[in-house]
């Protein structure tokens, strides 16, 4: 197919002003099915793509920096299938909570407004339309800003060129800004410019490190760089520099600091995006600018990478254990999860990195699935506190099963995907760490193999311990009346549970594809 | 794959099917479930005797040591086959929790009728059984460790199956407290307890996976064992030893062994007939049954050299350990199940005791078979005991069995039944299969001639003897005596004891007359399997057996070949323990409460079994309140200080500005926006084009 991959870019990105305009004339439903209809035509490109194997496309651009190119490999397929399969699936969710959120911006301005002015006698008649037309107007723009978001987040994973994977990295951005200061929670406005500030700030660095590499090799292709063409004094800097940015995208520790603020505040399927499959694309980076592009600074930084992962599993799940917002302990959970996948990345094996990519593509399913219960819980009962929630099992059991499938996907219970991205992950890590010991006799490997073991047991505990505060004990009493969520909400929730227990079952739908591209960039 | 003449179907695909049919069953009750709740019963009922059925086709096989081995292409990026493996061991296993988990299937159509949630608990059993068998025909361990995570899984949904934590579902006594931590625990916190705690076996059993993958290349049983060079640079990294105690890490936790054995007795909150699925047929079986598969192999490679006695030492005593500790709690409990419970604990660790010593042994076999003997005839007396308290729960509404009392008279049938098993479990010489699968784990122990032989023979006879007493006691408190002020209080209101309906009392009556009918014959039985076995490991594993002569110095026919040592040690064990309990609960001659508080000693130990030798109190405070505490440390002074504080407030007054600048585009019309953000978009597109 010509052009599968441009159009599944770009069409994203030039249809968002229809997607707005269909919003604003006709109504939420039109916009929802069209960005959904858009999204899963785009996936089908890319699927298809995706099985006939290895793909590439080549656009002339400019003398300056090279190439505008598109690569679908075995690195590439699972991360812009996740990205894909979540925007389409998230477009028809959003619609039910979307409206929910701002018919409650329009009460609170409306509320507003009548205080201010003193009078507030208008007509229930007058509200409803402007309440319409208000939901017109916001739904419109919000589909316009998804599209964008969606198409960003796929350029970068797909780019075959720095400063290509630069812009898109900065275009995702840029709607994900707006859609957290627009229609976020809390103090949204201060929240995204966190957002904006932190994740900028790492792409800042991380640019310095491609400008590093693209002038010392001459050319910011992807195919043109190799690591022995940089002087050995500025290569590790550059490799620094570039996983620091990308740190700051992962959230890995110390750098997490925005996450648990923006993950918390932005709109629940913003939440179900940004989470798993945004702060993961920072893994991308890594697995395809060091690992494959820098092997010899990744040889050099592995250990680190290891260890760093470590800190930020543990310190993440300990941060889960102590929140009350259901939200903002999903947000933590994603720090450790992503914690799992650095940790991954500095195995040095190959089952190692490919469990670590798993982790993405599980990671993606089940955090979506948890995202998206939380949702359910804020527009169908109206909180997200976990102490004023519990027994809501009975009440909502299709969202239960899911969410519980959701968490034992992060927990890594099979027959769910968690499992087949954990196993491998952890075999790797032990892989090396044996080799370690029979090399040097260093244990340290191994004290890091079983630390990581314990912090899967740390996960699962902040997990249950969120189920049973949500779903299970006593009922309140004030929550008798809370009914199942509609039709847009559950079925993409089943989906993608059913999704998850797949390729648990059948993992071999991705590692086809990623085993091979892993051995081929450890040379094994 | 093969073909018995006589037997057209293909014995492969009935392997594949006796694990495949019970999750069938799971994924279409929830439809079924949707047109009538009344057919879900029928539909279980029908998926686990197909199941069972397929189970004893391929039983005729497995008795002549053949075996059926059947591989399909799994994860082919790794190269790992999928695979069913029915040989000996795994098809009279998989009879024994076929047949058991159709028995129970059949009782909670009785127990659980007119739940509202039945369709989910027929979900899960199913689901329960199904995982179980994968574990007990998987010919790898990364598929067993699907049915090993998925018994878990289950364990955690069927104990916690009660969600909305109602006080009667409650376990312990409300307001108790041990070190000052609540013992009194609701179904989910329970469910959670015990997927956590089993957990932690779990990730040692993947650690020790992953260090033999990591030197086999490969996960399944047959491979490994037929060629084992990677056993020999496992023991020169001085690894072998630790993955194979690391192995066993899960079957302690799935086992409920000590040090992990804290999870079971909570685990009673689950419905009665959920508890005897995972004390007879499913979950803390897994454990046994994980290292009867393993064992085999650690002996072949051990007789071939290897220094593998710690690993047999280690299941040893971590058997014995556990089945004095939660014996001796059994004595105590007032609680039916809970004493119950206790008991599955100490009797599993019997088996762990047996198979441990086997590997200590000359003659594995010997222990070998002791131990698989004992699991089956426990799993038929542990199956029916609580299927029959699950009856007494059932009629009197309560879990104490302080509210029981005098009940022999309106219960006779289950009051029969209950005595049957209850000799089993407690050993009742010569008709009953306890007697004669106890006797032969104490003959291995005491014939093995480790160094630690005679201790260990120790701790198991004194066990025996705890056993016998509190089965005893707890039959006494419950069927003799005067009723209880609950009972009395029941018969005001109208409420009359009652025998259990039919389709209850008759699978614990089935099993209960299967403990005696096999003791009886019980001896024939044992030499029965021990010759499978010596046959099976002979050929599957080389392991020859020297065809020692027993000392049989009785004289007695029908006993030749047992160990008069061993015999004497089971008869008195039985004599002084069912002794004891006869007259403190059943003659009444000494009241306990009493004797227990007339001196300091008694009371003391009492205090101390009673709460749990603060185990569990102390499990707590080290991987409960201790972690938390030092979360909320790090969350309060660095998380909200260090991290939130000061990097995000400094960055922010950095930013201030700019927060001005954008507070200036927030005008709340979303035309605006468009035009900004249109403009961006061609921005985009012409800079990417230029």
């Amino acid at each position: 197919m010509e052009f599968a991959l441009l159009q599944a870019v770009f069409l994203p990105l030039l249809l968002a002003p229809v997607a707005y305009i269909l919003g604003r004339k006709v109504g939420p439903t039109a916009a929802t099915w069209f960005t959904f209809g858009l999204l899963l035509y785009c996936t089908f490109l890319v699927i298809s793509v995706a099985l006939s194997g290895n793909y590439e496309e080549h656009y002339t651009w400019t003398k300056l920096f090279g190439e505008f190119g598109f690569k679908l490999d075995g690195l590439a397929i699972p991360f812009a299938v996740i990205i894909y399969v979540l925007s389409t699936i998230l477009a028809l969710y959003s619609k039910p909570y979307m409206i929910h959120k701002f018919k409650e911006f329009f009460e609170e301005h409306a509320h507003d407004h009548s205080s201010e002015s003193g009078a507030g006698q208008s007509t229930a008649l007058v509200e409803s339309s402007a309440m319409t037309s208000y939901v017109n107007h916001q739904s419109g723009l919000y589909f316009a800003l998804y599209l964008v978001f969606a198409m960003g987040m796929l350029g970068t994973v797909l780019a075959t060129n720095l400063i290509e994977f630069y812009i898109f990295f900065e275009v995702m951005l840029i709607p994900g800004f707006f859609l957290v200061a627009f229609w976020g929670d809390g103090p949204r406005r201060r929240i995204s410019l966190m957002f904006l500030f932190w994740t900028h700030a790492g792409a800042v660095v991380l640019l310095l490190g491609f400008l590093t590499i693209g002038l010392n090799v001459g050319s910011f292709d992807f195919t043109a760089i190799q690591e022995s063409k940089i002087p050995s004094d500025v290569v590790m800097l550059a490799a620094v520099a570039i996983v620091i940015g990308l740190g700051v995208k992962l959230a890995a520790f110390v750098f997490h600091i925005w996450l648990p603020y923006v993950h918390g505040a932005a709109p629940t399927p913003i939440s179900a995006l940004l989470s798993p499959a945004m702060i993961g694309i920072g893994a991308y980076g890594i697995f395809r600018l060091i690992i494959e592009f820098l092997p010899n600074q990744y040889a050099e930084m592995a250990l680190w990478l290891h260890i760093w992962g470590l800190a930020t599993m543990i310190y993440g799940g300990a941060m889960a254990l102590m929140q009350d917002d259901m939200k903002r302990l999903l947000a933590y959970s994603s720090i450790s999860q992503m914690g799992y996948i650095l940790f991954g990345i500095g195995s040095y094996s190959t089952l190692g990195l490919a469990g670590a990519e798993m982790m993405y593509v599980t990671h993606g399913l089940g955090k979506a699935l948890l995202f998206m219960t939380a949702g359910v819980l804020i527009v169908q009962v109206g909180s997200r506190s976990l102490s004023k929630l519990g027994g809501l099992a009975g009440k909502m059991p299709i969202t239960a099963v899911c969410g519980v499938i959701g968490a034992l996907t992060i927990i890594g219970v099979p027959p769910t995907s968690g499992f087949m991205g954990e196993w491998t992950l952890f075999y790797g890590a032990l892989e090396t760490a044996i080799k370690d010991h029979a090399a040097t006799g260093s244990v340290l490997r191994m004290v890091t193999f079983g630390l990581g073991l314990v912090a899967t047991v740390l996960t699962m505990s902040y997990m249950l311990w969120m189920l049973k505060r949500v779903f299970f004990g006593k009922l309140p009493e004030n929550l008798s009346h809370v009914k199942e969520a509609s039709w847009y909400m559950t079925a993409p929730m089943m989906v993608l549970a059913g999704f998850t227990i797949v390729v648990g079952l059948y993992p071999d739908i991705f590692f086809n594809d990623i085993i091979p591209y892993m051995k081929g960039v450890l040379g094994a | 794959m093969e073909l018995i003449p006589g037997l057209s179907l293909d014995l492969g695909l009935q392997a594949w099917a006796i694990w495949i049919l019970p999750f069938v069953a799971a994924l279409i009750l929830p439809a079924v479930g949707k047109a009538s709740k009344r057919a879900t019963g029928w539909v279980a009922i029908a998926f686990a005797l197909a199941s069972a059925l397929c189970a004893v086709s391929l039983l005729p096989g497995a008795l002549e040591a053949q075996e059926v081995h059947d591989q399909v292409n799994w994860i082919s990026s790794i190269g790992i086959k999928a695979g069913v493996l029915a040989d000996p061991l795994a098809v009279i296993m998989a009879n024994v929790v076929g047949w058991i988990a159709f028995l129970i299937i059949v009782y909670s159509t009785g127990y659980m009728k007119g739940d509202k949630d039945i369709v989910r608990f027929w979900f899960w059993m199913m689901f329960f059984i199904g995982s179980m068998q994968i574990i007990v025909l998987s010919d790898n361990l990364l598929m067993m460790f699907f049915g090993w995570e998925g018994v878990g899984l289950a364990s955690y949904a069927l104990i916690g199956f009660w969600y909305r934590d109602k006080a009667k579902d409650h376990v312990g006594v409300q307001g108790r407290k041990v070190l000052g931590l609540m013992d009194y625990y609701s179904p989910t916190h329970a469910g959670m307890k015990a997927f956590i705690m089993t957990k932690v076996g779990d990730i040692m059993m993947l650690s020790g996976m992953f260090l033999i993958f990591a030197f086999a290349g490969t996960f399944g049983f047959r491979e490994l064992m037929h060629d084992t060079a990677w056993a020999t640079s496992m023991q020169a990294q001085g690894l072998l030893v630790p993955a194979a105690v690391l192995l066993f890490g899960g079957a302690i936790g799935k086992s409920a062994q000590f040090p992990l054995n804290e999870w079971l007795l909570e685990a009673m909150t689950g419905p009665t007939a959920v508890s005897a699925l995972i004390h007879a047929a499913t979950m803390v079986k897994a454990g046994v049954f994980l290292v009867a598969r393993i064992g085999p192999l650690f002996f072949a490679l051990a007789a071939a050299g290897f220094a593998l006695d710690q690993f047999f030492m280690v299941i040893a005593w971590v058997g014995a350990i556990t089945a004095i500790l939660l014996a001796t709690q059994g004595m105590v409990n007032p609680e039916i199940k809970k004493v119950l419970a206790y008991s599955t604990g100490s009797q599993i660790g019997y088996m762990m005791l047996a198979l441990g010593v086997a590997g200590l042994s000359k003659q594995f076999v010997d222990g070998y078979t002791a131990g698989f003997f004992h699991l089956i005839s426990h799993a038929m007396f542990k199956a029916s005991l609580f299927m029959a308290a699950g009856s007494l729960l059932h009629v009197v509404g309560s879990r104490f069995m302080t509210d029981m009392g005098g009940l022999r008279k309106h219960m006779k049938k289950t009051y029969a039944f209950m005595w049957a098993a209850g000799l089993g479990l407690m050993g009742a010489p010569f008709i009953t299969t306890g007697f004669w699968s106890k006797d032969a784990i104490f003959a291995a122990v005491y014939e093995s001639g480790s160094e630690w032989a005679l201790p260990l023979f120790a701790i198991a006879v004194l066990t025996a003897v705890i056993t016998a007493f509190y089965t005893t006691r707890m039959i006494g408190m419950v069927f003799f005596g005067d009723k209880s002020k609950h009972i009395e209080h029941m018969e005001k209101e109208g409420h009359h004891v009652h025998e259990a309906p039919l389709s209850m009392w008759v699978p614990y009556g089935i099993l209960a007359a299967l403990t005696i009918g096999i003791g009886v014959i019980g001896l024939t039985a044992e030499h029965g399997i021990h010759e499978l076995f010596t046959e099976y490991l002979a050929h599957t594993f080389h392991i020859e057996s020297a065809h020692v002569e027993a000392e049989s110095g009785i004289g007695i026919p029908f006993l030749e070949g047992i160990n008069p040592v061993a015999l004497g040690a089971s008869l008195a064990a039985f004599a002084i323990g069912a002794g004891l309990g006869y007259v403190f609960y059943i003659g009444r001659f000494v009241d306990p409460v009493k004797f227990v508080n007339s001196n300091i000693f008694f009371y003391s130990l009492h205090k101390v079994i009673l709460n749990r030798w603060y185990l569990n109190a102390m499990v707590y405070w080290c991987f409960v309140v201790a972690p938390l505490w030092l979360a909320r440390g790090v969350w309060r002074y660095f998380e909200k200080t260090a991290i939130d504080a000061g990097m995000n407030m400094g960055v922010e007054r950095a930013v201030g500005w700019s927060a001005k600048v954008v507070q200036k585009t927030q005008t709340g019309v979303a035309q605006s926006y468009l035009y900004v953000f249109g403009a961006g978009i061609l921005f985009v597109v012409l800079f990417l084009f230029i």
